[in-house]
């Protein structure tokens, strides 16, 4: 097992992690970054499919190549395929990489986990065919593969063009885009668009290829149902109201075979809430998210969130904000680096664009109406709603309450993927507010782990056992 | 014949192989993952889900949702974060 | 967040709403006395609701071999409300010397009354094909089994509910004053009360403090993990003679792994953390008892907080020079005991005779000077 001290451990090689890495490292401290990507760049600036050349062209590609060559010249440790599976205070970190079991400490830690695509549910929405808008991006821009021959976009959020687009690129069909908002929803976010004219005339443009490619566009629709008995068939969808409540009388179908589907991104926060840094819920944020100074410092000490895990800012956003952190990092361990006055202004410009998508991207609690008493909530435990109706009908009116009354979130995807979707449910039923609702306990494992890999090799008679209790 | 869903115009240079899926052969191309090969190939059903017992496959693509877990050579992972490589011996799912 | 209605006035306050706290505000509401439970987090979210759930004979105590085999006919009569089965448990030594403590002891809790017999290595193998064939010794009990300790919380609010007792959640005890009963303060307003029970648990020293009692508590923090669904590996309870590993494999497929091993926290910071080294132990001991869990994969570990005194016997009983205070906790073993040492105080606290003696809490109590120059 590898075991290691440095000055700072950096979580998460996307750009903000990266960049906050290489900061760190530049101003002459020991640093080690993981991630369980099999190289730099995170979910935006993802490497391509090996073998498939470089990022050619689509400037996300450029930046990526140029975060990725900079990192590897740089003097931090990369340790790339492995997932973190637990960090304890202090802060000592556990990985597991292809070469089996890492441990490493430091006293800083910068989580740079990055975002999580918000789900909610439908019926249908568990049949195979359908995939996360987030998740669409990447087979469409690394695995270079459609999602579907005639696809379906729908949900909320500047990955509904983006997804659009790529599809189109690639030579694909789209059957619609269906977009939860309303135009005057987008031009009340044109203000803060502005302060990016760059990624606001690249979205201008694929909206007018959609047009000229006469894909019928939906805006203020969601979808209410996802056909088919084994896999996609078809889709249901509706109007819906400034709730984003389904109006199911004026009901339109369309045939496709794959749905790209997702309302935007929130903050992963399984880190943060697993070392117990104070969190906070904030729409406009894309929701909980650990509470930090601007530098990316928490309440606890040592510890720092940069990037979309400490509130949805946007890639554009991730390396000014992970640069920021990078250097905070190094000024608390008594090194000098150059004044952040620059970077901050920077990164508060690019935030404004991101919150202004995450603000937009945003779901009201009414699209939860979409959702019938058989739609599973909870895919890992196949809980439906009515189950957890009657949980919260019953008195569990938090998401850990509801979470030991039902099993919600207890499945193998830690919650990640229900959550969200429970909280509404509790909001929408209840009238409480998110903060009532409060965060579910994060438990370790971060990812599931297999046990064997874990234990590793061992001889019996080698295992510490302490003094049986008294009978 | 459905058009095929890879649109990497460079396809033809890479090398390409197959894995099984329940004992059937799949076409896959360097670089991708075990997630992706089936996807192209029209295999969507991974497994079944506990609850209504339904056909659950590929949803995030990033290793979160456990939706895409198969056997692979006996150890439960995630298809979608597994690199295909030749002769890999996959199986649906619990 | 709601006023409590401040001219409400109980006969008995229950502090802690796990299984013993509502166990007992259960007996005394049969009893006529008008209850009300107050719990902190959400009923049964304390170690009632996150321990491994083993319903085990061979695992407790011998002098509390009674009470257990009460609180399992208990636990069986609830059923399925609170995910009971009976699967048999077989305990298992590796070695010579684990061999010879296990025979030692189950010779001792036979004795006090659980039907426990020794298994050889071959028909162990017969009974579990999947445990390590390095077996040399196993006990093994008939009645052992679980119950689903994450059920205990919707158990008991719906039989609080049936009983019509009010259970406050959410809502912590912040401190007591007297006005010939007690006074609750929390933060929606104060709740009073004829007499109190501390029965929280991991917090119990610091309630016990609020009533001016110093009790010699020391917190555990036990770790538990579970497995992801997986192929059938083991159909009993498992143990080790150390009784360092409790495993088990649920109807759902899923592998429930504990021990007693130990994270860290406190319960004043209201969070217990798990520490890699003693997990990593806890988990090699289990692959090594059944191989076959090898492949499978740990989707979720957390800890809980178990309460002890010096002697690792409850404190249950009235508390002294506090009139009309009682306090329950401290159990080892406590998921299965709970809810008959409940039953029990709840008979202590209507004025009768518990059907079984309960356990002085004030024995750890240092005899003052004037006590001392009097004798």
């Amino acid at each position: 097992m590898i075991q290691e001290t440095f000055d700072v451990i950096v979580i998460g090689g996307g750009p903000a992690g990266a960049s906050a890495a290489m900061e760190a490292a530049g101003a002459g401290l020991s640093v080690a970054l993981l991630d369980e990507g099999v190289d730099a760049g995170g979910q935006v600036y993802r490497a391509p499919v090996s073998g498939t050349g470089a990022s050619s062209g689509q400037p996300d590609g450029e930046i990526g190549d140029a975060l990725r060559q900079n990192l590897a010249s740089s003097t931090v440790t990369c340790l790339f395929g492995h997932r973190v599976w637990l960090v304890e205070q202090g802060f000592k970190l556990h990985a597991l990489g292809s070469e089996g079991p890492v441990s490493l400490q430091a006293d800083r830690l910068v989580v740079a986990a990055g975002a999580q695509e918000r789900h909610r549910p439908i019926p249908g929405w568990t049949l195979p065919g359908v995939i996360g808008l987030a998740g669409a991006t990447n087979l469409l821009k690394s695995q270079k593969i459609l999602p579907g021959q005639r696809t379906v976009v729908a949900g909320s959020g500047p990955l509904l063009l983006l997804v659009a687009q790529s599809i189109l690129k690639g030579g694909g069909e789209l059957a619609a885009v269906i977009d939860a908002n309303g135009r005057t929803d987008w031009l009340r976010r044109l203000p803060a668009m502005m302060a990016r004219p760059r990624l606001m005339a690249r979205g201008t443009k694929w909206l007018a290829d959609l047009v000229r490619a006469g894909v019928p566009l939906y805006s203020r629709h969601a979808l209410t149902r996802i056909e088919g008995s084994d896999e996609v068939t078809g889709v249901t969808l509706a109007p819906i109201d400034d709730e984003w409540r389904p109006d199911h009388t004026a009901q339109v179908s369309l045939s496709c075979d794959a749905v790209c589907y997702g309302f935007g991104l929130m903050p992963a926060t399984a880190i943060t809430r697993l070392l117990g840094a104070r969190h906070a819920y904030d729409a406009a944020t894309g929701g909980w998210s650990a509470v930090t100074a601007p530098d990316g410092a928490t309440d606890i000490p040592g510890l720092y969130v940069t990037g979309d895990g400490a509130g949805i800012s946007g890639a554009d956003a991730a390396i000014s904000l992970g640069r920021i952190t990078g250097r905070a990092v190094a000024v608390s361990l008594g090194r000098s680096t150059p004044a952040t006055g620059a970077l901050m202004k920077e990164a508060g410009r690019a935030a404004r664009f991101g919150q202004s998508m995450t603000g937009l991207a945003m779901p009201r609690d009414g699209i939860m109406e979409a959702a019938t008493p058989d739609t599973i909530v909870c895919r890992c435990e196949g809980l439906t709603r009515r189950v957890l109706d009657e949980a919260i009908d019953a008195g569990s009116r938090t998401l850990n309450g509801l979470k030991s009354a039902t099993r919600c979130g207890m499945g193998p995807c830690g919650g990640r993927v229900c959550e969200d979707s429970a909280a509404a449910l509790i909001a929408h039923r209840t009238g409480l507010t998110r903060q009532d609702i409060g965060q579910a306990t994060a438990r370790p494992p971060l990812r599931p782990m297999p046990l064997g890999q874990l234990a590793g090799e061992f001889n019996y008679s080698d295992l510490p056992m302490p003094e049986p209790a008294p009978q | 014949m459905p058009k095929d869903l890879r649109t990497d115009p460079e396809l033809a240079s890479r090398p390409s192989f197959h894995f099984t899926f329940e004992g059937h052969p799949v076409l896959a191309y360097a670089g991708e993952t075990v997630a992706t090969a089936l996807w192209a190939a029209g295999l969507r059903i991974l497994r079944h889900g506990p609850g209504d017992g339904g056909p659950r496959g590929l949803f995030c693509t990033m290793g979160l949702c456990q939706e895409c877990v198969v056997s692979i050579d006996g150890q439960a992972t995630e298809a979608c974060r597994f690199p295909a490589t030749e002769g890999l011996d996959v199986r649906a799912g619990r | 967040m709601t006023p409590l209605d401040p001219s409400q006035r109980y006969d008995l306050a229950v502090i802690g709403g796990g299984i013993m706290g509502c166990a007992a505000a259960l007996t005394a509401a049969q009893g006529g006395l008008k209850t009300v439970v107050i719990e902190k987090s959400e009923l049964g979210s304390g170690a009632s609701g996150v321990n491994a759930g083993t319903l085990s004979l061979q695992i407790k105590r011998v002098k509390l071999m009674p009470y257990a085999i009460k609180g399992h006919e208990i636990w069986e009569h609830a059923g399925d409300k609170v995910g009971f089965r009976r699967t048999g448990g077989l305990t298992l030594a590796f070695t010579e010397a684990e061999a010879e403590r296990l025979t030692t002891y189950m010779a001792m809790k036979k004795e006090a009354g659980a039907p426990i017999e020794m298994k050889s290595p071959a028909e162990v193998a017969d009974m579990e094909p999947g445990l390590n064939k390095g077996v040399v010794l196993a006990s093994y009990c008939g009645e052992d089994g679980y119950a689903n300790s994450s059920m205990t919380g919707v158990y008991y609010r719906k039989r609080l509910s049936d009983a019509g007792i009010t259970a406050f959640e959410n809502l912590a005890v912040e401190g007591i004053d007297r006005d010939g009963g007690f006074v609750l303060k929390t933060a929606r307003g104060v709740i009073r009360a004829k007499r109190i029970l501390i029965s929280c648990g991991g917090w119990v020293k610091e309630v016990a403090a609020m009533v001016g009692v110093d009790l010699p508590v020391r917190v555990r923090i036990n770790t538990v993990s579970v497995t992801e669904r997986c192929a059938p590996v083991v159909s009993h309870v498992i143990g080790h003679a150390t009784g360092l590993l409790t495993l088990k494999q649920k109807a759902n497929g899923t592998v429930l792994i504990g021990g007693g091993w130990q994270g860290r926290g406190t319960p004043a910071e209201g969070r217990g953390e798990v520490v890699a080294d003693s997990l990593l132990t806890n988990i090699r001991l289990a692959q090594f008892a059944v191989p076959a869990l090898g492949s499978c994969r740990i989707t979720r570990i957390w800890t809980g907080f178990e309460a002890n005194v010096p002697d690792f016997y409850p404190l249950a009983g009235a508390l002294d020079g506090v009139p009309d205070a009682f306090i329950l906790a401290c159990v080892r073993g406590g998921y299965t005991i709970g809810p008959y040492m409940g039953h029990l105080m709840g008979q202590l606290i209507l004025g009768g005779q518990p059907e079984m003696p309960l356990f002085d809490p004030n024995r750890f109590a240092v005899p003052d000077a004037t006590a001392a120059s009097a004798s």
